[in-house]
Order: C-alpha cells, then structure tokens, then sequence
C-alpha cells in the first residue's frame, strides 16, 4: 500500500510542475487561439533567471527570505518576457493566417532556447543543494521532501488563486469574454489588448514557477530542457481541454500520476509509450479534452 | 615569343609546385577528431588541447625522423554524421593517423573512412563493436565496456556480496550494452538479478521507476547510463527511502555527479578506471604537470589521456619503425609493441586492435567528496 501512496506523491509532484506549465498553454489558447511553442523555452529561461538571483544572493539573506525574493522576482523578470514575446512574436501578426502566428512562435523558441546556450553555456547548470532544507518526512514508509510539500501546497494555492481571479474578478470576466468572442468583447468596451497582455503576464509568471521548482527540486537545469517540459504540459493541456484552466490543471496531474502509475505497476521502459497509449484513448472518447466544451463550428 | 612565356610560366608553376609539395612532406600530419562543440566539448577540447601540448613538446626536441608535427582539428559535435564528413576531411587533409574521437559513436562512424584510406585512428571509445570490422587501421587506447563488466560483476558477487540485484540503463546504445554485458556476467557468475529497467535520458523524475525498485527489497542499483542522470538517481532514492547501495557505471564519473546529488553522492560507489591523478606512473605525473603550466587547469577527465597515450604509441612506432607507412607501423603496433610505457600504464596491442589488459577500479564517495578505492583489479 505504501508503494500506491508513494506512487500517488511522485506523480502529484510532477504533475504539478506539468499542471502550472500548461496553464501558460491553455490560458493564451483561450484567448488567442493560438498555441505559443515559446512558453516550454520562457519556463527553461525561467529556471536560468531563478539560479543567477540565488547565486547572487545566497549567504547574504535568510532561506526563507531569500526563497520568496527568488520566486517573486523571477516571476516579474519571465512576466516581462512574455510580454516582449507577445509584443515582439504574436501582435505583429494577430490579423494573418494563424499558420504565420505558428511559425513565429517557433522561431521565438529557437531564439529563446539558443539565447540560453549563448549566455549560460550548452553544459547543464546545477542549483545549489541547499535552498530549500532537505528536510524528508517518512510517513509510515511514504516518503515526501518538504521540497515536494512546497511544489504541493504552491501550486495549490497558485492554482485557486487563477481560479478565483478568473471567474471572480472583473480583469477575469473580461478574459473570459475575449475567449469566447473577442470582437464582441471589443464592442462591450473591453480592451482586449490589455488582456491579452494580462493573459501573457500571468501564464508566464506561473510558467516561472513550474521553472523554478524543476530547478530546485531536480537541481540540473539544461538549456534545451523547455522542448521536454513544454512538451508534456502541452499534453496536459489538450488532455484537460485547451483552453479550459481547470482542465489544464487536471491535465498535468493525470499525466504525471499516470506516468508513476504505469512506470510502477507495469513497465518503467514503457511508461512514456503507454501514458501516451493512454492519452489517445481518452482523445478518442472526449475530441476536446476531459473538462473541454464542445465547441459549435462557427460559420 | 608568346610560346617562350608559357614554357617560362609553366616551369614557374612546375617549381612551385615542387617547393609547396617539400613543404608539405616536411610534416607529419596528425588529425585529431573530437567534440569540440556541442554536449561533450568539454572532453573533446581537452583531447584537442593535450594533443596539440605533445605535438609541441615533441617538435621543440626537433620533431621525428627530422620533421615536424603538425596537428589539424575537426569538430565532429559528438554527431555521426559530422563524423563521417570530418574523417573524409581529414583523410583530404593528408594525415597519416587520426586521434579520436571521444564517443563510440562517433569513432565508429569514422572507422571505415580511414580503413579504406589507409589512415591510422586510435579512440577511447569503449563500445566492444569498435574492434570487431576487422579494420587493421584501428586501436583502441581505453579498456572496452566487456572488460568493465567483468570488474563489476566480481566487485558485486566477491566483494560486496549482493544478494539482491537492480539494474537501470538508459536507451542510448552504450548505456544498454554496459548494463546487458554486466547483467550476463552477473549471471554466469551466478548472481541474482531481481529487476532490470530502462529510464529516458533527460527526464529528470525518476521517483516511479526507483519506487518500483524499492517494492523488489534489493541490495543494489547499478546504473550503466550517464552522470547527467546518475546524479539525480542517487539524489532521489535516497529521497525515497532507499537503503541500498548505488553503483554508478564509468561515465558517472564526473564532477557534476557530486553537485547533483548533493549530499547524497556520499557512500554512493563509482566503477571506472583509475583517475588521472591516482595514475602511479612517471609519465602520468610528468605530462599532467606540463597539461597544468601550459592550460592552467586539469585535463577534463582520464578519457583525454588514454587519447594521449593513443598519439604516443603511434609517434614511437613511426620512431621505432622509421616509416611513414602506415601498413608497416600497425605491423609493428600489432605484433611487436610491447609494454610501452604509458601514462595510462603499460600498452599492447592485440592483433584486432585492442588494448590488452584493463585496470578497473571501483571507488567509494566519502563524507569529504573524495573517491576512495574499495576494490581494484589484479
């Protein structure tokens, strides 16, 4: 039994990490239609921007101080990328044929990815062993790092934060407004541009996170790593319905409790085959993913 | 009159020709091929930079049979293919023998180009196929994994006494081969193997495949694959709980290994050959102190010597042999080398190519990050 619980914890942890990725996915897909491949290399970036402020910092402030000061300026720093990324890859071809928007963004993952490799070095950087304490609970033979408690309870909280901010504030109303029918939404006096611009902000930010702790809890961060992590939280995203945040958030936790699931009980050689196996059946069933509305063609 | 010119400009280009063709064979070319870029650069420059430090030492003592060594570099990016276009390159090129390259891969993709050329090539690589096309051109200057296995499994079964065995690999062809000679030898010698699986290089998460090991109660995880993921596997089984032993195969040794484990690479235990500093020879010493006053930092890791001493061997059979015919040094490196004192100990060669004899050695990480050996070869 405690081999299922710690299979449980393993899957959970990473699928949260896949779960705040692939909300940058789904949130710019509802607004946009648009799937931004830049967001898997924003979220390496990420990782790199999180290890030169804790290099910076480390000795001269307090773990806890210096942890919130990581993840918040991090944040700031990758919101701000978004933003040039919107500003500089999607806005100048918001009115072409999407497949131009497409290319964009896979060039905006080139540049962001080889910019890595230009500046930190094609050799995998390490994340120093101890800013978080290695504190390892065993709970009758289940074993969890506080490391993992923190990925858990952050990406819990972040997650009702979107939740709330998206369906009970009014900056959230309007996105939903711009998902569902963006001309409309500009004729009800909504400034669209701002909230795709709110939109960026925010997925990024929470791309930084997932960024953050695939850096604090693996340690080794590569420069290429975003195309793997972009990857799965892109399946994530579809699994819960692109588009739909909640379903982005199932996504991500189905996949990585999946992945321990099968890697555990039947094959770990063949986990990355059959989780995906696992995934077209579920396409199969529901086209638009589990939490995913089936959308009327548009004439 | 106009005729007369042309005989003049012709006897002209006749003579140039000449002087350029007398300045040429004033060389000795040596090629070297290695990942000077890309995942590995940090081995293939190293191999670069130590072949070009003999080089350098060797012309300074007025080079061989009175020439000169020149050395010419191709960056093959750990890649097949480039390999492939940098063998063809260098073989252009005029070089007479080609060091490298770093990976299995890479060296076997370059193997029959230089064969068919007539080219000699020595490599590290240490995938057991390399020496099995029957190409008279190639030697091997490390120890192949066949030989690495046989240690491992001796150290498990007499040493360490494991009654209960897991194996991990990951997909790459090295990594599989490594864990499926060690799994065979294990067996032969009568070990008990409870499971054997394989992880994605790169994935970083590797709690389910270690979860699953724990269910199996073992004694041991060998991992045959690289220190990129070795590092992370010790770090998360001892997260889980795990009380085995790890058992990192020779490419876990690297420094980023310690960093990437934390606090958990202690009492993890590492087999491969010696390090470069433990090597207790006299040209070990010497030449890593000349390394050290010409680049002011240590060679990347022993792979770089063992492509070293490759370029020593081949320079005293031309010395030996006082040739540059290539058919006539692998004759001579063949059949009658014998023992040649090398930094990475005494070298010879079988008549496939092969280096004879191996020295495993299997190391301890202690509580000061240091390597101490447990168990050595006879």
């Amino acid at each position: 039994m405690e081999i299922f619980f710690q299979q449980l914890v393993n899957g959970l942890t990473i699928g949260s990490i896949y779960a705040l990725v692939a909300l940058g996915y789904t949130m710019v897909y509802g607004v946009l239609k648009l799937i931004n491949f830049a967001h898997g290399d924003l979220v390496a970036l990420s990782a790199y921007i999180g290890l030169v402020i804790i290099m910076q910092l480390m000795g001269a402030l307090s773990p806890t101080i210096l942890i919130i000061i990581t993840f918040i300026a991090t944040m700031i720093i990758t919101a701000i990328g978004g933003v040039i990324l919107e500003r500089a890859a999607y806005r100048p071809l918001r009115k072409a044929p999407r497949l131009s928007a497409v290319v964009s963004a896979l060039g905006a993952s080139l540049i962001i990815e080889n910019g890595i490799m230009l500046i930190w070095g094609p050799m995998p950087r390490i994340f120093p062993a101890s800013v978080v304490p290695n504190a390892n609970y065993d709970l009758h033979g289940v074993y969890i790092s506080l490391m993992q408690v923190l990925v858990l309870v952050i990406s819990f909280i972040l997650m009702v934060a979107l939740y709330l901010f998206v369906n009970r504030t009014k900056l959230g109303t309007a996105m939903r407004a711009c998902a569902i029918d963006q001309d409309a939404a500009r004729l009800m006096g909504i400034d669209v541009d701002k909230v795709i611009v709110t939109t960026f902000v925010i997925g990024s930010a929470l791309g930084a996170v997932g960024g953050l702790f695939i850096g604090m809890y693996y340690r080794g961060i590569y420069f290429n790593m975003g195309w793997i992590y972009g990857l799965n939280a892109f399946v994530a995203a579809i699994i819960g319905g692109i588009g739909n945040i909640p379903g982005a958030m199932l996504g991500g936790m189905l996949l990585g409790i999946f992945n321990a699931f099968i890697a555990g009980y039947v094959s770990s050689s063949w986990s990355l085959a059959l989780t995906y196996v696992l995934l077209i059946v579920i396409m199969i069933f529901r086209p638009t993913g589990i939490l995913g509305e089936r959308v009327a063609e548009k004439v | 009159m106009k005729r007369k010119g042309l005989v003049g400009l012709l006897a002209l280009v006749v003579t140039l020709l000449f002087t350029v063709s007398a300045f040429a064979s004033g060389y000795i070319k040596i090629g070297v091929q290695a990942p000077i870029t890309g995942k590995f650069a940090s081995e293939g420059q190293s191999i670069d930079k130590a072949v070009r430090l003999i080089a350098k030492q060797v012309n300074e003592k007025g080079g061989i049979l009175g020439k000169k060594i020149k050395v010419i570099t191709c960056d093959d990016e750990g890649k097949a293919v480039k390999a492939a276009i940098c063998a063809r390159k260098l073989v252009d090129a005029g070089v007479i023998a080609v060091i490298g390259s770093y990976t299995s891969t890479c060296a076997e993709a370059a193997e029959p180009i230089y064969y068919r050329a007539g080219v000699l090539q020595t490599s590290d690589g240490t995938s057991d196929t390399l020496v099995k096309h029957g190409y008279w051109t190639f030697f091997r200057n490390s120890s192949p994994n066949s030989a690495e296995a046989k240690f491992t499994a001796e150290f498990f079964l007499k040493k360490q006494h494991y009654k209960r065995i897991t194996v991990i690999s990951d997909y790459s062809t090295f990594s599989t081969n490594l864990a499926k000679a060690v799994i065979n030898d294990l067996k032969k010698m009568g070990g008990n193997i409870v499971y054997y699986g394989k992880i994605t290089s790169g994935a970083q998460n590797f709690t389910p495949i270690l979860t699953k090991i724990k269910s199996y109660n073992p004694d041991v995880i060998y991992f045959s694959g690289y220190y990129t993921d070795g590092g992370l596997i010790r770090a998360q089984m001892v997260q889980l709980g795990i009380k085995a032993d790890f058992v990192g195969g020779d490419s876990n040794d690297n420094p980023e290994f310690l960093k990437l484990a934390g606090k958990a690479a202690v009492g993890a235990y590492l087999v491969n050959v010696p390090l470069p500093q433990m090597l207790p020879y006299p040209e070990a010493k010497e030449f890593l102190k000349a390394y050290r006053e010409t680049y002011h930092e240590n060679p990347a890791s022993i792979w770089t010597l063992f492509n070293v001493d490759g370029l020593r061997v081949i320079l005293y059979a031309i010395q030996q042999t006082k040739s540059l015919n290539t058919k006539k040094i692998a004759h001579y490196l063949h059949y009658e080398l014998k023992d040649f004192p090398g930094i990475t100990g005494p070298i010879s060669f079988a008549p496939n190519g092969e280096r004879v004899g191996s020295a495993y050695m299997a190391y301890r990480i202690g509580p000061d990050l240091k390597y101490h050996i447990v168990y050595k070869e006879k």
